[in-house]
């Protein structure tokens, strides 16, 4: 039997062959295509990506054939196995489950067992729907208050963000559609706060060149050389600060806040700001502007009412920059104008 | 898409296995042109981010005041000139030494005593330290910017505080370096109009020539032919080349001294009535991987250290910069030829002759940046520079003298910058040779 050919690197094809009629589980061999990893070599990020997404693919295609293969051969239970298995992948296609639930359901009655607790799952389909309801979420609040501080020009654009005081913080979603613009030789908006792994657009929406760039190590990156219209789009795949600067206008500065948290917010002009979702519990919240020389750490108890009227101050000692360096690092005089 | 795919693949296998139980599996699937990402919610605490208002509160001041404070701590050798004790055989014109080593960031030399000789005046200016090891304070330095929202304009001036030893240097004075505004008249285009007292537009060198934005401590040895500030006009155009990752630049002025600096020629009065021009025609690649920067510039005009329209003083020079992997070379070479002109005046005085010079020269630095992040120290930067000139004032012999410069500079904060260098003076040809190297040290506060 060959079940499955990897071709190009990129995508499985499954051949059919005269064995793959006969249960595996007969044969005393094991369904070829359950054999993971894939060998797909992985050098870079979109490598790993890709690795990962087809690894997916290619799992619930197993199961799915696989449970084809044994109810086909008569072998009930391995199927409802399969079956049942495949319906705890999550996100499941709606369609690929609404097929797949009442066969898991029937393979799981002729072989003359109680239904697996994932074919339970998720509740029942509304009438005249096709999407099932999501869970119930946890039970969470919002935290809100006032960032004071951040020098002359005040709090706005402080960020913040909670991290568990003990165990792990949630991993964040990575955040969609993010733009920031460059117009009349700004930034526009100056600071963006994101979750890690978010892909940022740097549009020029300026009739003049822009090289947009940043040394912040380990987010570091350079657009090149791009015209009227033109985007760039990077992902931060990194929590901390990232300056964003031009290599041809000397005076341009923004910055992207990366987070690793699900729990953040990004001051308005007086300070004040909402963190939505947070489960009661420990936290340190962590205030960050770009006029402080270090960000503000504070520990914080999340009730289950929430925390509301909080008070920080987040510290405004740190001058603007004299002089903004070049995508090389060496400084540059604004007043020059080049 | 991905999962339509299998949708269509188990419903081909549910039809078999109705129709029969027999049937082998579907056939391939087609290979899937992409991998889909899964669909994910969007963060529950997603923001646009945060842009200040222009005006208002809130909003980013239009005026900003920023200067630096430079204190150094230098000794020469000998008695801080270049001059050999009891040589007398010099000509008129190097009565005193015209290539004493600089000892500080302004190329202030340790002394310009002439011990009662004749001085011409072509001289730099003086910290009057001689040979002693002595603290100085170099200069004290207030920038003002004024960019008003909405308007296309920016106002500078840079105001600098000598305090200098009386007697053998200069005294204490105020020292308008640069008053100028910036108009950039077109949205669409990168040209801008400056009016006033400004840097010069010849070479490389004054972009970087201040205490708390220099590399090392001392400049080159022909920075006083390309680094000086003069009244008029400038334009400035710059076309970017895409496709090349490139960029052409021209600067052009019409000033009333040039780019000689203020030691050597007065920089705000036209003693002629006709202004000098000058120009830098610059090409830039900016690569991810690496940056070039070359040059050629140019100087044509009247002598502006005496009154006759008819002593031209003209230069040209090429000059060359280049980033790559913390890596930079800065190269540059001068050429100069001055004419002679009627009595001059010089920051020494009124004088009665001013002698043709000529003077070609040069350096190359190369300097290395390790990021060097331990707590408050942030940067460590060593470098070295490489400087030859060969002078001569018409009639006179020739000089040739060289230097070594090697020094390391140390960031610290954001706001102090510690630099110590040792500079190697060399007298090739036509002059004596004279225990003239120098220690010199640097304590730049940015405020």
């Amino acid at each position: 039997m060959r079940a499955a050919v990897i071709l190009g690197g990129a995508w499985l094809v499954v051949a059919a062959a005269p064995a793959l009629a006969a249960p595996p589980g007969s044969e005393g061999r094991g369904w070829l295509g359950e054999e993971m990893p894939l060998p797909l070599a992985v050098r870079t990020p979109q490598d790993l990506a890709v690795k990962a997404a087809a690894e997916k693919q290619y799992l619930i295609f197993n199961l799915l054939a696989g449970g084809k293969l044994a109810w086909d051969s008569g072998d009930f239970a391995t199927a409802a196995a399969k079956w049942e298995a495949l319906l705890k992948i999550h996100p499941l296609d709606p369609e690929l489950e609404k097929t797949i639930r009442p066969l898991a359901h029937e393979a799981r009655a002729k072989a003359g067992g109680e239904l697996g607790p994932a074919a339970e799952l998720p509740p029942p389909t509304p009438p005249g729907g096709t999407t099932p309801a999501p869970p119930a979420p946890p039970a969470t609040v919002t935290v809100s208050g006032t960032i004071a501080g951040g020098g002359p020009q005040g709090p706005g654009g402080a960020v913040i963000w909670l991290k568990r005081a003990s165990g792990e913080t949630p991993r964040p979603t990575p955040a969609h559609g993010k733009v920031i613009t460059q117009r009349g030789k700004m930034f526009l908006p100056r600071v963006l706060v994101v979750p890690v792994g978010t892909k940022v657009a740097f549009r020029n929406d300026d009739p003049i060149f822009h090289n947009i760039f940043s040394l912040s190590k380990p987010n570091e990156f350079d657009t090149g050389l791009y015209k009227q219209g033109a985007s760039y789009t990077e992902t931060f795949r990194h929590p901390g600060a990232v300056q964003l600067l031009c290599n041809i206008h000397a005076s341009m500065l923004g910055f992207v806040v990366v987070v690793d948290t699900p729990y953040y917010a990004e001051a308005d002009g007086s300070g004040v700001f909402t963190i939505k979702g947070v489960p009661p519990g420990e936290y340190e919240a962590h205030v960050w502007h770009e006029a402080a020389a270090k960000p503000t750490v504070e520990h914080l108890s999340v009730g289950a009412g929430g925390l509301h009227g909080l008070a920080l101050r987040v510290g405004g000692d740190r001058r603007p920059p004299q002089f903004l360096p070049d995508k090389s690092g060496k400084p540059r005089q604004s007043h020059l104008g080049y | 898409m991905t999962a339509r795919v299998l949708m269509a693949a188990v419903i081909v296998m549910g039809g078999a296995s109705a129709r029969a139980q027999t049937a082998p599996l579907a056939p391939a699937l087609p290979p899937a042109p992409d991998v889909a990402p899964a669909e994910e919610p969007e963060p529950i605490n997603d923001s646009e981010g945060y842009t200040p208002p222009a005006e208002g509160a809130g909003a980013p001041s239009p005026l900003s005041i920023d200067g630096y404070i430079d204190v150094g701590f230098a000794k020469a050798q000998g008695d801080g000139t270049s001059f050999a004790p009891g040589d007398q055989s010099l000509p008129a014109d190097y009565g005193v030494d015209t290539f004493a080593p600089a000892v500080n960031s302004r190329g202030e030399v340790a002394s310009t005593s002439s011990n009662g000789r004749f001085v011409n005046g072509f001289l730099p200016r003086s910290a009057g330290i001689g040979g002693n090891a002595s603290f100085l304070l170099n200069t004290l330095d207030v920038d003002l910017k004024y960019a008003p929202p909405a308007i296309p304009l920016m106002v500078f001036s840079r105001v600098q505080f000598l305090p200098r030893f009386t007697g053998a240097g200069d005294d204490t004075r105020v020292y308008v370096e640069q008053a100028f505004g910036r108009l950039v008249p077109f949205e669409s285009q990168e040209f801008a109009i400056s009016v006033g007292k400004f840097d010069s537009v010849f070479g490389i060198e004054y972009l970087d020539n201040e205490a708390n934005i220099r590399t090392g401590v001392t400049p080159s040895l022909v920075a006083r032919y390309t680094t000086g500030q003069s009244i008029g006009a400038k334009l400035f155009y710059r076309i970017q080349l895409e496709p090349l990752q490139s960029a052409v630049s021209l600067n052009v002025a019409a000033t009333n001294s040039g780019n000689f600096v203020e030691a050597l020629q007065p920089p705000d009065a036209s003693l002629t009535g006709e202004p000098v021009g000058t120009g830098r025609l610059g090409y830039e690649l900016n690569t991810r991987g690496i940056q070039a920067k070359l040059g050629a510039s140019a100087m044509v005009g009247p002598r502006n250290d005496q009154a006759l329209q008819a002593a031209h003083q003209t230069a040209y020079g090429f000059d060359a910069r280049v980033a790559v992997a913390g890596l930079y070379l800065n190269a540059e070479y001068v050429h100069v030829d001055e004419g002679e002109g009627g009595p001059k005046t010089t920051s020494l005085g009124n004088f009665p002759v001013s002698s043709a010079f000529n003077a070609r020269g040069g350096y190359v630095q190369l300097a290395y940046a390790l990021p060097f992040s331990v707590g408050a120290l942030h940067k460590l930067t060593v470098y070295g520079r490489y400087d030859r000139r060969h002078a001569w004032f018409e009639g006179f012999t020739p000089i040739t003298v060289d230097r070594f410069t090697g020094g390391v500079r140390l960031d610290v904060w954001e706001a102090i910058i510690l630099k110590a260098e040792y500079l190697d003076n060399r007298e090739l040809s036509g002059a004596p040779t004279v225990a003239n190297n120098v220690f010199t040290s640097s304590l730049v506060y940015s405020w």
